[in-house]
């Protein structure tokens, strides 16, 4: 229980966590995904694991991006000091309902309570790939929040687009604006592939 | 510490403590941290559960019952505690994991032990004398993002003379509630089960699961040993009947941790311990599927058969054979599986995504 502690505190602190300006209009994230953004919006510089922005603080909203995880790599890393907690690993065959599962397995990590409430298809990135929808109850603080991914493989490799925020008010205030920039994501290729 | 015989009375119910006392400025968080328990969409608002865990507590607290508050908390971690002001929290994953009433008793008796020898007091008292009081309120200080009870006791955990001094405390009120003791042991060899599948790893330390009730061999062979020949009942009927309503969302929370490893331990055990139920052969075969390791899909797709035949079979194992037909190049199969979860529940969330699926494996 003392890692849980030190994950919440390291939760605070990461709220004071450097960050940057991320400024309206196009931007790559990962040098992989390519997004238009309608506002400005916060990218934090260090303390997460996967890029993760923000518009109303990081105790409030979080936008991650999961760009391009390869089959058999895991879609993020277990809390530090976790080892025996099991790692989540895409594998490039599965389904849209196993995807989801990886993530609710992310957030309820910490305790926190996870209910899918919609998967349907949509295309992402150009592929044939789904959106979920989700409420969490979020351990550290109580919060109810609701959340929004996409998803997609592409070229064995998984993308999703994942935004939560408290129920009431902010996540009504977000939710356009994410649909939007998620429907017109799309992937470079990789360096290696030029 | 004296330590506690069999003889062992209950102390007269606790009085509130003066305000302006340590103890009286503790009461005053804690009964800020129960408000907030109150409010909160993790408190399990089902009346059925909270007069049944009020009642077997009641059976163990005696004329302490009307001190005593209980909020079952959807959390699927094992974990129990009581606040010296009488705040008993249980969580979910203790309730899945208990097969009986005997077993609640024997956690829920632990606790009241802690209440009613005061133990977080002389903690508290301690904490003081080692210029620790602050770190001993830094969860409160932290205010909504730490301030949970059950942390802070974990936090600063009871020495091994008051979980000692707990675990007889426990028996005894087991016995005198007419609760075979023996059940309190066999909690702990069934999470040592669990604990089990990370051989060599100090679970207590570095999974949430067991942090705030270690479970030891040292700790069950005591309590066995105490227990002696045991008598009483387990009540296990009573315990499956009044939780069973809650069980979907237990092993629904349960599989979502994605610790399939723990799990199938689990949900081998209450197989065998409930063979007739078909939710179980579900989850158990969900763990498998997502594990995915070696036979674990063969075993899964041998749980789904069997529970597809079942009364009151979920739904969802058409769902499951649908996906693991689909793997396998099964196509008619895995159609007629995913076309008959549609019919039991054409308004599911993700029914348009399974309507997907069968256009990928055409007509």
């Amino acid at each position: 229980m003392k890692r849980i502690l030190i994950l919440m505190v390291s939760a605070v602190l990461a709220g004071c966590a450097t960050m940057a300006k991320v400024d309206s209009g196009q931007q790559v994230v990962s040098d992989r995904l390519v997004v238009d953004l309608d506002g400005p919006w916060n990218r934090f510089t260090r303390g997460v694991e996967v890029p993760t922005w923000t518009v109303e603080g990081f105790t409030v909203d979080r936008l991650q991006f999961f760009v391009a995880v390869k089959d058999g790599q895991p879609i993020a890393d277990r809390p530090r000091g976790a080892k025996e907690q099991r790692p989540l690993t895409f594998h490039a065959s599965m389904k849209a309902h196993e995807i989801v599962a990886l993530f609710e397995g992310l957030y309820t990590q910490d305790g926190s309570t996870f209910t899918l409430d919609r998967i349907d298809p949509v295309t992402f990135v150009g592929e044939p790939g789904f959106r979920f929808s989700y409420t969490l109850i979020r351990r550290g603080d109580d919060v109810k929040l609701s959340g929004v991914g996409y998803g997609a493989v592409h070229t064995g490799e998984l993308t999703v687009i994942s935004y939560s925020a408290p129920r009431l008010g902010f996540f009504p205030r977000y939710q356009a604006q994410i649909d939007k920039m998620a429907l017109g994501a799309r992937l470079k290729s990789s360096v290696a592939g030029g | 510490m004296a330590e506690v015989g069999a003889d062992w009375t209950a102390p007269a119910r606790l009085a509130a403590p003066d305000p302006a006392s340590d103890e009286g400025g503790l009461w005053a968080l804690l009964e800020r941290e129960e408000q907030r328990i109150r409010r909160s969409p993790l408190l399990m608002r089902d009346r059925e559960l909270h007069d049944y865990l009020h009642t077997v507590a009641c059976k163990l607290g005696g004329e302490h019952c009307p001190d005593v508050r209980v909020y079952p908390i959807r959390t699927p971690w094992f974990n129990a505690s009581m606040a010296p002001n009488g705040m008993l929290q249980v969580w979910s994953g203790l309730l899945l994991r208990v097969d009986n009433e005997a077993q609640l008793a024997a956690i829920l008796g632990h606790e009241m032990g802690h209440y009613l020898q005061r133990h977080t007091l002389a903690r508290l008292k301690d904490a003081r004398s080692r210029s620790a009081f602050a770190t001993f309120l830094m969860p409160f200080g932290l205010g909504g993002l730490l301030g949970a009870w059950a942390v802070m006791a974990s936090q600063f955990s009871f020495s091994r003379d008051q979980e000692r001094e707990a675990d007889r405390i426990g028996l005894i009120l087991m016995r005198q509630a007419g609760y075979d003791p023996r059940e309190a042991s066999q909690i702990w060899s069934n999470l040592l089960a669990e604990a089990s599948v990370h051989p060599g790893a100090n679970v207590s330390k570095t999974s949430p699961m067991f942090a705030t009730h270690p479970a030891s061999a040292e700790r069950r062979e005591t309590l066995a040993q105490l227990a002696g020949q045991g008598g009483g009942e387990t009540f296990q009927s009573e315990y499956l009947t009044r939780t069973g309503a809650l069980q979907r969302e237990l092993l629904e929370d349960e599989i979502k941790r994605a610790e399939f490893d723990e799990s199938i331990v689990l949900l081998d055990r209450l197989v065998k311990r409930s063979s007739e139920r078909a939710d179980l052969l579900y989850y158990r075969a969900e763990a498998r599927r997502l594990r995915a390791q070696k036979d674990d899909v063969d075993l899964a797709l041998a749980d789904l058969n069997a529970a597809a035949t079942m009364p009151a079979s979920p739904a969802e194992v058409q769902r499951s054979l649908g996906f693991i037909r689909q793997a396998r190049g099964d196509k008619p199969a895995a159609r007629e599986a995913f076309a008959s979860y549609l019919q039991a529940k054409p308004d599911a969330g993700d029914a348009a995504m399974i309507q997907s699926y069968l256009r990928e494996l055409g007509s």
